[in-house]
């Protein structure tokens, strides 16, 4: 859970549900970070990742007299945005999905330091399956342990654990043989 | 190195922020949103005015349909004492149609008849 998203409590979430516009905005200031930067590294490209963001917290809007806490709405928020983004990744194809402008904002700028595994990260995300994808957001961005991730995907815990597996192999390789990528990555 | 890269990996995907301008707008329309969502909820709120306008105008419409309906009744109940007074009035002229034709044939029977005028046999002497 992020900073902002542990400053909002329970107590304001009540307010918000009771129809306090205050407290909506608070909720909306503190959770948006978590769900925008999941549609964006989701989706690939700031304005569908904006569409989403704001579609899930209008659904949000609707539902909020069923969330029970302000775990449930982390739990809630991070589903909807995951399930919302992995369908329309699958409805529309890779190809128009990113652009390279919008590639080079999937990446946290204020990390510094490491521009290598910036770029591996990069083309990995954009390689990953959908659902892949989703898995490495929840347990690096998100900080979830396996078993909360596959509460929130609703998949088995063994699916997410391969997942995790193969995405962070495939990083390794590319860090460990970055030139044989780098010409895999040029002829293609 | 696998905890290294995966605190590496944890860096690199710290959430960003959207714009400034994005979370205002987005702020603006889910708050709007509420608005009018509250009220809708208020309308519905006024539910029991909305009830008991529909309950008067089924009791208007009940009554309505009552009075129309006795009326109907009233108009039928007229009619058929009105035909019941019209057969009354029929047979009462009937019998007294009888009654008449009756006296007729009892003072035709009882007044004398006319005396027959002499046969011409009659007067003729010796025969």
């Amino acid at each position: 859970m992020n900073e902002a998203a542990a400053g909002f409590s329970d107590e304001q979430l009540v307010k918000a549900r009771a129809g306090d516009s205050a407290a909506l905005a608070l909720l909306i200031r503190a959770h948006q970070r978590s769900v925008y930067s999941l549609a964006l590294r989701l989706l690939g490209t700031k304005e569908l990742a904006e569409d989403l963001t704001q579609e899930v917290f209008m659904q949000l809007n609707g539902n909020l007299k069923s969330i029970a806490s302000n775990t449930h709405l982390l739990f809630w928020l991070r589903k909807v945005t995951s399930f919302r983004a992995i369908d329309q990744l699958r409805r529309r194809s890779r190809i128009e999905m990113t652009s390279l402008e919008d590639e080079a904002s999937l990446i946290s700028p204020a990390e510094g330091g490491d521009p290598l595994l910036q770029r591996h990260l990069q083309q990995l995300l954009m390689e990953l399956s959908p659902p892949a994808r989703a898995v490495l957001l929840l347990r690096y961005q998100e900080d979830l342990d396996p078993v909360d991730i596959a509460r929130t995907l609703e998949m088995p815990i063994n699916t997410v654990k391969s997942h995790l597996q193969r995405s962070l192999g495939i990083l390794r390789q590319r860090i460990a043989h970055p030139d044989r990528h780098r010409c895999e990555d040029e002829s293609t | 190195m696998s905890e290294d890269l995966e605190s590496r990996l944890r860096a690199a995907l710290t959430p960003v922020a959207p714009d400034d301008e994005f979370t205002q707008k987005l702020i603006a329309r889910v708050t709007a949103e509420q608005g009018s969502q509250a009220h809708a909820r208020g309308t519905h709120r006024r539910g029991p005015t909305a009830t008991a306008w529909w309950l008067s105008a089924g009791v208007a419409a009940s009554l309505l349909i009552a009075v129309g309906a006795q009326h109907h009744l009233q108009e039928r109940r007229e009619t058929e004492r009105g035909l019941e007074a019209r057969r009354e009035v029929i047979e009462a002229l009937r019998m007294t149609s009888q009654k008449l034709n009756l006296a007729y044939e009892v003072i035709k029977s009882q007044s004398p008849s006319p005396s027959p005028s002499p046969s011409p046999a009659d007067d003729k002497p010796g025969v």
